[in-house]
């Protein structure tokens, strides 16, 4: 017992001085600039729950992974073949073994699986699946037709109708309003894509031949990204795009101007250019 | 009982050699099969690293030979071929020849106590279908617009003519089809051979674990292949005869009235157990190695076998969770969670009864140890990695990013590989009759956890940070480029990781021609393979033998002093019926 | 076989919870169990059959025959000459006695038609270099622009600007003043890509390139564009030193009377003065003669989609993306070649050089101010627009 501690303490303080040399090192890349490590800061409403379910995971898993590591060291090094050294012979078939083991698993589902399961179907019924229905006012609703390789957003012009003249479309753009919900109709032209809004903390699908549907909500204005999450052929790295959020005057007078530049350009007689579905 | 059945020894060079239906020489081509190919996707993954560190520079050293179009750079159709073949290769022309084609062939019937496979042709059938998929997959490389760009999950439509016009992706898909067809053959004789040809004494429960996990991993092969061979039919058809299974009618004027959806739902209906066709080998052959070397029996040998039970059964209801971000309906999606989520409690049980196995035992640091030992390190890494996936809310975002390939490396490429270099290791010295240098073996295992570690723990940060995967190069947005960073260090890591696959080279055919000349049982262990002389001959047993023990009595007090082991054909000393039987099968008569 | 308790009772706590979350998703989702979240397949996005529709079945990949595609003028042989001495030499018995350039790699032929009695220039282009170049742009171009380079692509449908046709010889943003552009042109065109449109910069090597614009000058219709004997093939508009070094203030003044007198910009693009400053401004009376000053007005274009004429709006600099470039030098180089088939001039020529230089500068202010910055934008043409 004594030498088994002895060692722990003696890979106790090699693990901390390399804990600490990591952290140095970190520090040091960070301070280098221009370097990120993780996802910038989430800008939509429901955003903090996936760090939040993330983290939790992280702890829970953490915990676990060490445990399962201390289990491996401790034997690896108190019970190494040496003369005179003999195994300890245990089936383990006994009863108390098996109840042991039933104990331990149906613990470690509880805490590990059950306590993160019902967070995730909480957090997905209120938030990523509760996508608002279109007759709640205040919605903002935008098309996406995906391609190969570009996003194009269709906006409902004042008449509030898809498919009118007054319609605004983006290329690889989106401009959407903050502390607005923002509803997306997907589809694509081609071969199946994904909408991923990395800081939104969203992402869906854009399949040929079906309507996906997803929301967000920015809880803060500023420039975000749009990136393709479903391989679509050899330009699939260049489908990205900015999303740019506006508060809300400042949206207001982007979506007049937008509208009259819509109505400007477009051609009636041009029927091949017309795109849009009717909000299903 | 078929034990005197025996084929005669062959005469002739392609029938000894090539042509052989003795499942040992099978295992060996198998063995040479899935190490080539293995190289060959080992070495796409180093230029993909190359390429994700350093975009748009020409390959060094072997660039111009491979890409002389570009002058040696990859372009962004080139990495979607690497990609997709990489992935390709190593599941089915490299892990699955190595853990099921090598190590099935060549463990059960010797472990077994039979004189060969019940389908000694079939075996034969089996091996040269996979070398034909294998060839195609080749061929598929060079032919005009080059093999397939869809990923190894080949999703329409893009892997229908609505993208790829050239014939790459149909003869991927055709190898895959005939890979399959070796799958099911090798299922088919590997769970018949069980049954029916234990020898007299090997009940269900003195079955050694690498059994029951090849045993389960074969049901798994001859129920979901078929739909995979579906899924790739159907594929075929709607790119060569114009069908449109997969082609919904806003892509394609005339008929249309397909969904891309139904690939998916066929592929993962397969490609879920797929994955556990692949770690179910693993951990059999673990659960025993990891008792052999500690001296110790497997500790829980029914309930590990209930947990690889209760994973086989559970494969196929889990496999939504490949596909919530479709837009699947919300009750689906929770019910894939839920049962997901209940799928890794076998796996959790399986950890226990692993380290409760190491636990007080007296254990021998060999090779094949570490790397077991190694197994348990990387499938805990990656396996609770799986919750992250398995939970909707994080998975909506870690989706297609990094961290889906951090976390299946670390179970496919980390723990399936590392099982078989681990049953390489163990059982080079009976298959060919000298020892691996350990020092070799050692330095191979520490220079492959620790850059293998460093390489998909990184790919949990960049998935973390958001970075999609299957991106020819990050530099291009913005957001991605402030995490070029991560790719350099990736890089450099995997490289050192390749390397490092060059020591197993070396040591492997070093030691094939000119290892020490190994004794009959260099382990120490009771298992029916090592109680034959080595070379093997071709008929195995000279006479089946009858087993009184089980295969794990290490330890055992009646042993005594002077030994830890006994072997499965000696009844334990002092014992009135044959030894301990944890199996509830009735004990099969002795051949008359 | 017995099972012990414990492990009963955690079976039933699992199957409990399932059944559980089961009834409660049933719940929260309706009638006919489905939820907002479903994926439901539509027919609301079908098309109508179409060339953009076919299906790619028995697609040729290989071009049997070698070509020839008109190559450049004798002045573009004499610089590469210069360049490159002991590949190209003067032969003055060529050409009915003008004399004429000589390749000595044998790709670039002076040819006589003796009917025509005209002589060109041609490249020898190799059965081998067109297949490569087929099956490259099947990989990378056929999406959009089609399989047969006719810019029906499948994934090019609604596309406004729509792919170009290759098989219409006509290219919109080559920055050359002759009809056709040169080799070096089109790569640079493809390797830069066009801002704000589907048309990226795509990664293709340079001998990739080469060989998809060999394959795309192949595709001219017969007797036009490289296949035309009488067509002229230049380069990239040469803006020269930049004259207003030093001076960007006058550079940007000058062109603001440019835009809304001499050169009128604003008839087709949108006025960015007030409408009464205008005659001060120019010195002459109020030149405009439309509705919305500060709207540009859809103009017809010489491209079609489907046999429909394609109309183009004219940028409003203060909003949309500029395709060809927006710095100085890519503006000149735009508005000095004009935008082929649309009703953007070409303004080399009919303005001297430092003139569209000031052109430039002044379009280049407009979106360093006001493109990216909405609440500027708006505030600016706030101060513009009579007060309703």
């Amino acid at each position: 017992m004594r030498r088994l501690f002895h060692h722990l303490a003696g890979a106790g303080t090699r693990l901390w001085s390399t804990a600490f040399g990591v952290a140095a090192l970190a520090a040091l890349a960070e301070a280098q600039g221009g370097k990120r490590w993780g996802p910038t800061e989430a800008a939509s409403d429901y955003g903090y729950r996936f760090y939040d379910l993330f983290w939790l995971i992280t702890i829970l898993c953490s915990v676990s992974f060490a445990i399962v590591c201390i289990l491996i060291l401790i034997p690896a090094l108190r019970d190494r073949a040496r003369p005179g050294h003999k195994a300890k012979f245990d089936h383990g078939a006994s009863l108390k073994d098996k109840r042991v083991t039933t104990v331990v698993s149906a613990s470690v589902f509880l805490v590990l699986d059950a306590w993160v399961l019902v967070i995730a179907m909480t957090d997905l019924r209120e938030a990523w699946w509760n996508i608002p229905d279109e007759e709640e006012p205040g919605v903002y609703q935008v098309e996406v037709l995906a391609q190969q390789w570009a996003w194009s957003f269709r906006h409902q012009g004042a008449d509030g109708e898809f498919g009118t003249a007054d319609d605004i479309i983006q290329i690889n753009e989106l401009t959407v309003p903050t502390d607005t919900s923002v509803s997306f109709q997907m589809t694509s032209k081609d071969v199946i894509h994904s909408l991923f809004l990395p800081e939104m903390r969203t992402k869906r699908d854009a399949n040929p031949g079906a309507i996906n549907e997803m929301w967000f909500k920015a809880i803060r204005s500023g420039e975000f990204t749009i990136l393709c999450a479903e391989l679509c052929g050899f330009a699939h790295y260049q489908m990205h795009g900015k999303l740019h959020v506006l508060e809300g005057d400042q949206f207001e007078s982007w979506h007049e101007d937008a509208s009259r530049l819509g109505i400007a350009a477009f051609d009636t007689e041009d029927e091949e250019a017309q795109w849009a579905w009717k909000w299903e | 009982m078929s034990g005197d059945h025996i084929h005669a020894e062959p005469t002739n060079f392609f029938r000894k050699h090539v042509f052989s239906v003795d499942h040992k020489v099978i295992a060996k081509q198998f063995l040479w099969f899935g190490l080539i190919w293995l190289g060959i996707g080992g070495l796409m993954a180093m230029i993909i690293r190359w390429q994700l560190a350093n975009p748009g520079d020409p390959v060094p050293v072997i660039g111009s030979f491979l890409f002389p179009a570009t002058d040696g750079v990859v372009d962004p159709a080139t990495y979607n071929t690497l990609f997709t073949m990489h992935g390709t290769i190593m599941i089915f022309l490299g892990l699955t020849p190595l853990l099921i084609g090598c190590v099935g062939n060549w463990a059960i019937p010797l472990m077994i106590g039979a004189r060969d496979m019940i389908f000694p042709t079939l075996n034969m059938l089996s091996f040269w279908s996979v070398f034909l998929g294998g060839a195609v997959g080749l061929y598929s490389l060079f032919v005009p617009m080059g093999a397939s760009e869809a990923g190894w999950t080949g999703y329409p439509t893009l892997s229908t003519t609505v993208n790829g016009l050239g014939s790459g992706e149909t003869l991927w898909a055709i190898a895959v089809f005939l890979i399959g067809a070796s799958s099911i053959m090798g299922g088919i004789n590997y769970l018949t051979t069980i049954i029916r040809l234990r020898a007299p004494g090997m009940s269900w429960g003195r079955l050694p674990l690498t059994i029951w996990g090849i045993f389960f991993t074969s049901i798994l092969n001859v129920l979901f292949i078929p739909v995979i061979g579906s899924a790739m039919l159907l594929l075929i058809m709607d790119r060569v005869f114009g069908t449109t299974f997969y082609v919904p009618t806003s892509v394609m004027q005339g008929a249309g009235g397909g969904d891309p959806i139904l690939y998916q739902h066929l592929f993962w209906i397969f490609g879920h157990p797929e994955v556990y066709i692949l770690i179910l080998p693993a951990w059999g052959i673990i659960g025993d190695l990891l008792s052999f070397f500690a001296r110790k029996p497997a500790f829980g040998y029914r309930i590990q076998i209930a947990a690889m039970f209760a994973v086989t059964v559970m494969s196929a209801v889990v496999y939504g969770h490949h596909m919530f971000t479709t837009g699947i309906s919300a009750m689906l999606g929770e019910s894939f969670m839920l049962l997901t989520m209940i799928i890794s409690v076998p796996a959790e049980i399986l950890f226990f009864n692993w380290l409760h196995t190491l636990w007080k035992g007296n254990i021998r640091f060999t090779t094949p140890m570490l790397f077991s030992i190694g197994v348990i390190f990387v499938f805990g890494l990656g396996g609770l990695t799986g919750i992250y996936l398995a939970t909707i809310g994080t998975d909506i975002f870690l989706h297609d990013t990094y961290f889906v390939v951090g976390h299946f490396h670390l179970t496919m490429a980390a723990s399936a590989l590392f099982a078989a270099f681990a049953g390489i290791y163990f059982w080079f010295p009976k298959m060919f009759g000298r020892m691996m240098n350990e020092t070799l073996g050692k330095a191979h295992f520490w220079l492959t956890v620790i850059p293998l570690t460093t390489v998909f723990c990184l790919m949990f940060v960049m998935g973390y940070a958001g970075m999609p995967r299957r991106y020819y190069d990050h530099t291009s947005s913005e957001y991605l480029a402030a995490l070029q960073h991560m790719n350099t260090a990736a890089t450099h890591a995997a490289f050192i990781l390749g390397a490092a696959q060059l020591i197993f080279v070396f040591n492997f055919l070093k030691s094939r021609w000119f290892g020490r000349p190994a004794t009959d049982n260099p382990w120490e262990v009771g298992t029916l393979d090592w109680a034959t002389p080595t070379p093997v001959p071709h008929y195995n047993f000279k006479v089946i033998p009858t087993v009184h023990t089980g295969p794990h009595e290490f330890s055992h007090p009646a042993l005594g002093e002077d030994r830890d082991w006994i072997s499965m054909t000696e009844p334990l000393p002092g014992a009135e019926s044959d030894g301990p039987d944890l199996g509830g099968g009735a004990v099969p008569t002795p051949a008359s | 076989m017995r099972i012990p308790t414990i492990q009963l009772v955690c079976l039933a706590g699992i199957a409990f919870g399932a059944l559980a979350s089961f009834r409660a998703a049933g719940q929260e989702h309706g009638e006919d169990g489905q939820s907002e979240a479903d994926a439901h397949a539509t027919e609301a996005v079908v098309i109508e059959e179409g060339p953009h529709m076919r299906p790619p079945i028995g697609v040729d990949m290989t071009i049997t025959a070698g070509d020839w595609l008109r190559a450049p003028s004798a002045e573009w042989f004499a610089e590469q000459a210069d360049a490159d001495p002991d590949r190209y030499s003067f032969d003055a018995s060529l050409g009915d006695g003008e004399g004429g350039w000589v390749d000595s790699q044998d790709v670039f032929r002076y040819r006589y038609d003796e009917e025509e009695e005209i002589g060109a220039y041609w490249q020898w282009v190799t059965a081998s270099q067109l297949t490569r170049g087929r099956r490259n742009y099947l990989q990378y171009c056929s999406s959009c622009h089609g399989i047969e380079g006719d810019g029906y692509g499948r994934s090019g449908q609604w596309l406004r600007p729509s792919p170009r046709n290759f098989k219409s010889g006509y290219f919109k943003f080559t920055k050359v003043t002759a009809p056709l552009p040169s080799d070096a042109a089109l790569h640079s065109l493809i390797k830069r890509g066009l801002d704000g449109t589907p048309m990226l910069p795509w990664a293709l090597g340079d001998r990739q390139l080469d060989d998809v614009i060999q394959y795309l000058k192949y595709l001219s219709p017969e007797g036009e564009a490289w296949r035309d004997w009488f067509t002229e093939i230049g380069e990239p508009v040469d803006p020269g030193k930049d004259p207003w070094i030093g001076e960007e203030k006058f550079a940007v003044e000058r062109g603001k009377r440019l835009y809304h007198g001499d050169a009128n910009c604003a008839s087709c693009h949108p006025g960015y003065v007030k409408v009464e400053d205008l005659p001060e401004l120019l010195g002459k009376k109020d030149p405009t003669s439309r509705d919305d000053y500060y709207l540009p007005v859809l103009k017809e274009s010489n491209y079609t989609v489907l046999d429909q004429p394609v109309k183009i709006l004219p940028p409003d600099f203060t909003f949309h993306t500029v395709r060809s470039g927006s710095t100085p030098r890519d503006l000149f180089q735009t508005i000095a070649a004009g935008i082929k088939g649309t009703a953007m001039p070409q303004w080399k020529g009919a303005l001297e050089d430092k003139d569209i230089w000031a052109l430039a500068y002044y379009v280049e202010d407009l979106i360093k101010k006001y493109k990216d910055d909405n609440a500027a934008r708006t505030e600016f043409f706030t101060e513009l627009k009579p007060q309703k």
